[in-house]
C-alpha cells in the first residue's frame, strides 16, 4: 500500500522536530527577553520616578525650613525694642495718658451687640465630580443635560 | 565467565538501585519539606530574626523629629520658633585651589587663614570648619561655589524677642526637650510625635512619602508689648531703687489670664548655656515665697467682711501696741491712731487693726477663709516650678497662736507674688477667684482648642469684695499709697513692706520685701498688678513700689485703651465698654 504524503513527509523529515524545538527556544527566548527588556524599561522608569519623588521631598523640607527660618528672621526684624528705636529715629515720640482722646460719639455703643446675617445657602446642582469612571460618565451626561436644557430653555423664551 | 560476571553486575546494581532511589527521595522530600517550613511555618522569633537580617541588608530605618510648635503671644507675635543652623565640613581632596578657598572661607567663617588652610590641605577624607553657623554665613557660602564643601542642618530653638518673658517660655536644650516655662510645661504638646521612616536601598522601591508632623503651635496670653513695658519699668524700678530682685504681674482679674510676668534678674534663652547659677532658670513670679506684709491685710478684712465678723463701719481702739498670744504686735509707726474704722486701718495700715479684725474673727473662721483664698497650696497655673507657699495652721508643729495673729498682717505665712494677685484679683472679680494660666490657645493645623477660664472658687461674696474694694480705693486716694494714684481713674490697692525672715527665725534688719498690690478701673477691673521689689534701698513699700506702680499705669492705660473714667462712664450710660484686652 502506497504511504500518505502525511506517513511520507513524517518519515523524511527527522529533522523537522529538531527545527521546531529549536525555532519553539528562539520563540521562547525573544519572548522572554521582550518581557525582560519591558520589566526593566518599568523598573528604571519607576527607580526613576523614585529619585525624583526624594528630589522632591528633600525640595519640601528645605523650603519649610527656610519659611521657618525666614519668620524667625522677621520676627527679630519686629522686635519692641527695634520697633521703638526705628520709630524713634523716624521722630515718633510716646504719647501720654493726657495726650490721648478717647471719642464718645452719641448713641454708638460698641459693646453692642453682633449680628452676622448667615449666608443663603446654594443649592448644588451638580452632583460631585467623584473621579472614576462612572462619575465622568456622569459628568458628562450631566453636561450634556444642561446644554439640553439651556438651549430648550432660549427656545421657549 | 565473562557474561556470568556481567550478569551478576547488573543483577547487583538492578538490586541496589531502588534502595539508592528510595534513599535519595526520602532525602530529597526531607530537605523539601524543611525548605517548605522554613518558607511556611517559622516560630515568630526565628521568622522576625530572618526578617531583621534580610531588612538589614537592604532597608534602614530614619528617625524624624517633627518640627517643634511655635509659641505666639496673645496677638500672634512669634516668641518662639525653629530655625536651622548649619555645620560646615569640606573634603580637601576635592579643593584644586586651596590658598584661595583658605582664603575665602577664613574671611566668611571669621577664622584664622591659616589653620583654614591647614585643614584643607590635610590627609583627612573630611574635615569640620565650623560647628555650627547661622543661615546667614550659609548663604554667603553658597555664593562662594566651593566644590566640597557641605552643609548639614542642625535643627535649633530660637527666641527672636530675646530675653523678654524668658521665664514663662523656658528654653529648649541641646536634646530638643524643653524646660522651665511653657516649653517645659507643654513639651509634650509642643514637641510632636517622632516618626520613623523606611528608607530601601533597593532602587525600584518607591519612596514612602512622609508628612513630618508638626507639634501643636501655642498661643500665650501674655501680650508681648504689655509684657516690654513691665520688664522695663521693673529694670528702672530696680536700677532707682537698688533693689536686688524684682517682679511684675499683670492679669486680667476677669478670667485669670496673665497678661504679663516681668522678673528681674532675667536670662536669654537664646544663649541659656551661659548661665551657671541654675537658681537664675528659675521663675520667682511662682517658685520664689516669701511674708507679703500689709498687703495681707485686705485679705484679713475681706474674709472678715465675708464672716459677717465686722461690718464696713466696726471701729476698734488703737492703743499703738497689742499684747496678744505672748507677743506685742505694734504699728509700723509705733504710734496709737485711737478710735478708728475699717477703711482708716487699711489706709494706715495699722498692725494692731488687723491683729484685732483676726481676733474678732476667730481662728477657725480665718484659717477657713485664708484656704479658701487659697494660700498654702498652689494656684495650678501652666508653668513648671510653681510652689506652694507655707500656711502653719493649728496642729501643725511650726504653728503658735502667735502665728495666727501675725499672718494676719502678712507676717509668719510665706505666699508666692502669684498666689498674693491671685487672691486680690478676687476681690477685683465680685469674690469669684479665678485660675491664672499662661495659654490661650492650641493650634493643631486647622483646628484650635482655646483653655477655658476657670475659676478657683469663690472665698467671699461680691458685698463683701465691693466694700473691701472701696476700703482700697480710699487706701490709693488718701493713704500712704497715694503716690499710686493716677489722675482721671480710680484705682484700687494696697502696699505691703516686709521684713525678711532669717535662717535663725530673726529678721534681717534695714531690709525689706516691698509690695503694690492694686487694680483698676475699680469698679469695672480690667487689670490686676503686683510689683514687688526686694532689699531696695528705702524701706517703706510706699515710697519705692507705688510710685513704679503709677508709672507703669500711665503707660499701660493707653497700651489697653481704658480711657478715663469719665470717659468711661459716659461709654457705660450707652451701653457699651472699652476692654482694651479684646483689641
Amino acid at each position: 500500500m502506497a504511504e500518505s504524503w502525511i506517513q511520507h513527509a513524517l518519515r523524511r523529515t527527522g529533522w523537522r522536530p529538531q527545527r521546531q524545538v529549536a525555532s519553539l527556544t528562539v520563540l521562547g527566548m525573544i519572548v522572554a527577553v521582550f518581557v525582560g527588556a519591558l520589566y526593566l524599561s518599568q523598573a528604571s522608569s519607576t527607580s526613576t520616578l523614585g529619585r525624583q519623588l526624594n528630589e522632591l521631598i528633600e525640595e519640601r523640607d528645605r523650603i519649610q525650613q527656610e519659611n521657618e527660618a525666614l519668620r524667625a528672621e522677621i520676627a527679630g526684624y519686629r522686635t519692641v525694642e527695634r520697633l521703638l528705636r526705628r520709630a524713634q529715629e523716624l521722630g515718633f515720640v510716646q504719647a501720654a495718658a493726657n495726650q490721648i482722646q478717647y471719642l464718645v460719639v452719641d448713641g454708638y455703643n460698641p459693646g453692642r451687640a453682633v449680628t452676622v446675617v448667615e449666608l443663603q445657602a446654594v443649592e448644588n446642582v451638580l452632583p460631585d465630580y467623584d473621579e472614576s469612571f462612572v462619575g465622568w460618565v456622569q459628568q458628562g451626561w450631566d453636561w450634556l443635560t444642561e446644554q439640553v436644557e439651556s438651549f430648550t430653555n432660549q427656545g421657549a423664551g | 565467565m565473562q557474561a556470568t560476571g556481567t550478569l551478576n553486575q547488573q543483577e547487583t546494581i538492578r538490586r541496589r538501585l531502588p534502595v539508592i532511589i528510595a534513599f535519595l527521595v526520602v532525602v530529597s522530600s526531607v530537605m523539601i519539606l524543611r525548605l517548605a517550613s522554613f518558607q511556611l511555618a517559622l516560630p515568630p522569633e526565628v521568622q522576625s530574626y530572618l526578617e531583621s537580617l534580610r531588612d538589614a541588608g537592604y532597608r534602614r530605618t530614619l528617625e524624624l523629629a517633627a518640627d517643634r510648635g511655635v509659641v505666639y503671644d496673645r496677638n500672634g507675635e512669634p516668641m518662639a520658633v525653629n530655625t536651622l543652623d548649619y555645620m560646615v565640613g569640606i573634603s580637601p581632596n576635592l579643593i584644586s585651589e586651596p590658598r584661595r578657598t583658605a582664603q575665602q572661607l577664613a574671611s566668611a567663617l571669621g577664622l584664622n587663614e591659616l589653620e583654614v588652610f591647614e585643614s584643607i590641605t590635610s590627609d583627612e577624607p573630611w574635615v569640620q570648619l565650623a560647628a555650627r553657623v547661622p543661615a546667614s554665613v550659609r548663604q554667603q557660602l553658597n555664593q562662594m561655589d566651593i566644590v566640597g564643601l557641605t552643609m548639614t542642618p542642625i535643627p535649633r530653638r530660637s527666641y527672636p524677642q530675646g530675653p523678654l518673658a524668658a521665664h514663662i517660655i523656658g528654653f529648649v536644650g541641646g536634646d530638643l526637650r524643653g524646660y522651665y516655662g511653657v516649653e517645659g510645661y507643654y513639651q509634650d504638646q509642643l514637641a510632636g510625635q517622632i516618626r520613623e521612616r523606611e528608607i530601601s536601598r533597593i532602587p525600584f522601591d518607591l519612596p514612602e512619602i512622609t508628612q513630618i508632623g508638626h507639634g501643636r503651635d501655642v498661643v500665650l496670653t501674655i501680650d508681648r508689648d504689655i509684657q516690654f513695658l513691665a520688664e522695663s519699668e521693673l529694670l528702672r524700678a530696680i536700677q532707682e531703687s537698688g533693689a536686688t530682685q524684682g517682679t511684675i504681674l499683670i492679669m486680667n482679674p476677669r478670667d485669670g489670664e496673665i497678661l504679663a510676668m516681668a522678673n528681674y534678674p532675667t536670662f536669654d534663652p537664646n544663649a541659656y548655656f551661659n548661665i551657671t547659677d541654675e537658681n537664675a532658670l528659675r521663675n520667682p513670679a511662682v517658685s520664689d515665697q516669701y511674708e507679703p506684709g500689709s498687703v495681707m491685710k485686705v485679705i484679713t478684712v475681706a474674709a472678715a467682711l465675708d464672716r459677717n465678723a465686722i461690718t464696713p463701719d466696726w471701729t476698734y481702739n488703737d492703743q499703738g501696741a497689742l499684747n496678744i498670744a505672748g507677743i506685742t504686735v505694734r504699728n509700723w509707726n509705733r504710734q496709737a491712731a485711737g478710735v478708728v474704722d475699717v477703711t482708716r486701718m487699711l489706709v494706715d495700715s495699722l498692725n494692731v487693726g488687723a491683729a484685732s479684725v483676726a481676733q474678732q474673727m476667730g481662728r477657725e473662721a480665718f484659717y477657713q477663709e485664708f484656704d479658701d483664698f487659697g494660700f498654702g497650696r498652689t494656684t495650678g497655673i501652666d508653668l513648671e516650678g510653681e510652689a506652694s507657699g507655707a500656711m502653719p495652721v493649728p496642729g501643725d508643729p511650726t504653728w503658735s497662736e502667735a502665728n495666727f495673729i501675725t499672718s494676719s498682717f502678712g507676717q509668719g505665712i510665706a505666699v508666692t507674688p502669684l498666689q498674693m494677685l491671685t487672691a486680690v484679683s478676687a476681690i477685683a472679680n465680685d469674690g469669684l477667684m479665678m485660675q491664672p494660666h499662661v495659654v490661650r490657645q492650641f493650634i493643631n493645623g486647622d483646628e484650635v482648642i482655646n483653655a477655658q477660664p476657670s475659676a478657683l472658687g469663690r472665698p467671699i461674696s461680691a458685698e463683701a469684695a465691693d466694700a473691701v474694694t472701696q476700703m482700697m480705693v480710699a487706701v490709693v486716694n488718701s493713704g500712704l499709697d497715694n503716690a499710686a494714684s493716677l489722675p482721671g481713674y480710680t484705682i484700687a490697692g494696697k502696699t505691703g513692706t516686709a521684713e525678711i525672715p532669717t535662717a535663725i527665725g530673726t529678721y534681717e534688719a534695714n531690709a525689706s520685701i516691698t509690695t503694690f498690690v492694686g487694680f483698676l478701673p475699680a469698679d469695672d477691673p480690667q487689670v490686676a498688678i503686683l510689683i514687688k521689689l526686694d532689699r531696695p534701698r528705702d524701706y517703706w513699700a510706699s515710697q519705692v513700689t507705688a510710685p513704679v506702680f503709677r508709672r507703669l499705669v500711665e503707660r499701660l492705660v493707653i497700651l489697653m485703651e481704658i480711657p478715663t473714667d469719665d470717659i468711661r462712664l459716659l461709654l457705660a450710660s450707652q451701653g457699651g465698654s472699652v476692654n482694651g484686652i479684646q483689641r
